[in-house]
């Protein structure tokens, strides 16, 4: 296991957390609770720690916890790193939130009911990710009970070790690091082929399971403190889109091909680019985009890559995909990238 | 009685967005959702409808959940997992669609766990 992936799952954002005013009772009101809340965990989580800390001054009812930023209704199943990642207003430490145990908004968040939510939701994640990995579930359903539980427990507890254990039985692999594997190969020159070089030059090397938190601006800004806030979940498309790692005559897939590989609507020039592989990229599933791209790109937005947000990092773009994926990848085999893009209208030269 | 009232006032909805011509180029992609019944649940008259790809898979639930009178409800892409409501339509099709639909299962209790 790498340093990094280390650093991932021990990573954590320092939260303090207010109790929303109209649920204070009594005076003085409480003091804010100061949380490490990990980076791969979620909110809801956090309510066996912050339930004693507001208790004796919550008015009478019953308990349905949620959060807000900046009056923004927080996602309980986006985990709490690509939550920071995506709306802490830059240069805010500790991140301010609020936490409200009555009222909950129903019309902007689904139904949560503490930790079985979150499970339930990881584990079809996990089911997810596998399909899109090995085009089936089974692995995942067929998981035994103890197995499943010392899963989402190594989850809960943030234990790397006995998650690799019980992960690795799910086979769905590490993705093939092309990077790692080109450095070895010219420091080892070992004798035998790499045997996964096809007559081509083109290796596929599956689907990997991707969402993508897309955040697009129109004016420009230099600084993170200049960057508009999102206030809206309207502002942010939710894109699942699984990507394939093709490497092309040695050159790498870097994080900037994945990126623009993912929203092709803001990167059209990438499919006339590679004329060669356009049809089996397009086959089928984009069919009717394929068959008549002209009218689709009259008015062709032009997009540039403002920063894409990992883990809590902003790797440069020509970091080759596969190291992404294998070091800063969520624990239900998602890898979640939080990407701003600048777009202005434009039109196209056809 | 009741049921067919309650049918036929929800898969209105749907036909509304049916109407709308899939070949023009300026539409929304439309996508084909085939909901399968899975254990006791109650087998729909319609079982296949088009929905915008813009809409949330959410929108496939709470069609579910008028259709069928029931405020719990499991529902699955490919008898294999239940998709995050907020997930677009399109997303799941192009990933989990085959024969040009996209399989939703729906059961009044856990079918897969």
């Amino acid at each position: 296991m790498s340093e990094t992936q280390k650093n991932v799952w021990e990573g954590a954002v320092p939260l303090q957390i207010h109790l929303h005013e109209s649920e204070i009772t009594t005076l003085p009101p409480p003091p804010p609770a100061l949380v490490l809340a990990p980076r791969i965990g979620y909110l809801p989580l956090l309510i066996s720690l912050l339930k004693p800390h507001f208790s004796s001054t919550l008015p009478p009812g019953l308990d349905t916890v949620w959060f807000d930023y900046k009056g923004l209704p927080l996602k309980w199943y986006i985990p709490t790193g690509v939550l920071f990642d995506l709306l802490c207003v830059e240069p805010e430490r500790p991140w301010n939130l609020t936490v409200h145990f009555r009222g909950y908004p129903s019309n902007v968040l689904l139904p949560c009911e503490g930790e079985d939510s979150v499970k339930w939701s990881f584990i079809n994640s996990l089911k997810e990710a596998a399909y899109v990995i090995n085009g089936n579930s089974k692995n995942v359903m067929n998981m035994s009970q103890p197995d499943q539980v010392e899963l989402w427990g190594s989850v809960l507890n943030g234990n790397l070790e006995t998650y690799r254990r019980v992960a690795s039985k799910l086979k769905l692999g590490t993705f093939e690091d092309e990077y790692t594997e080109n450095v070895s190969s010219v420091l080892i020159k070992s004798p035998q082929s790499t045997g996964d070089t096809d007559v081509t030059g083109q290796v596929k090397t599956g689907r990997i399971p991707v969402r993508l938190y897309l955040w697009t601006v129109n004016e420009e800004f230099d600084d993170f403190e200049g960057a508009p806030q999102i206030d809206n979940w309207d502002k942010v498309s939710y894109i699942n889109r699984p990507v394939e790692i093709h490497k092309e005559d040695g050159k790498y897939f870097s994080l900037n091909d994945a990126v623009k590989r993912i929203l092709p609507e803001f990167f059209p020039e990438n499919f006339f680019v590679i004329e060669g592989d356009a049809n089996i990229n397009q086959s089928g599933e984009e069919g009717e985009r394929s068959s008549d791209p002209g009218s689709s790109f009259n008015a062709v937005e032009i997009a540039e890559i403002k920063f894409v947000r990992i883990q809590g990092i902003e790797p440069i773009l020509e970091i080759p995909f596969s190291w992404v994926v294998n070091n800063l990848m969520n624990p239900e085999y998602f890898l979640h990238m939080c990407v701003c893009l600048k777009v202005s209208k434009a039109n196209a030269v056809q | 009685m009741n049921e067919k009232q309650g049918l036929s006032w929800s898969a209105s909805l749907f036909c509304e967005l049916r109407t709308m011509s899939t070949e023009s180029p300026s539409s929304v992609r439309k996508v084909v959702v085939h909901l399968r019944a899975t254990g006791d649940a109650p087998i729909l008259k319609q079982s296949k409808f088009k929905i915008a790809g813009t809409d949330k898979f959410a929108k496939v639930i709470d069609f579910l959940r008028r259709q069928l009178h029931r405020e719990t409800l499991f529902v699955y892409v490919n008898s294999a997992f239940s998709p995050n409501p907020d997930e677009l339509v399109i997303d799941l099709f192009n990933n989990f669609g085959f024969d040009g639909k996209l399989v939703v299962n729906y059961a009044c209790s856990m079918a897969w766990g």
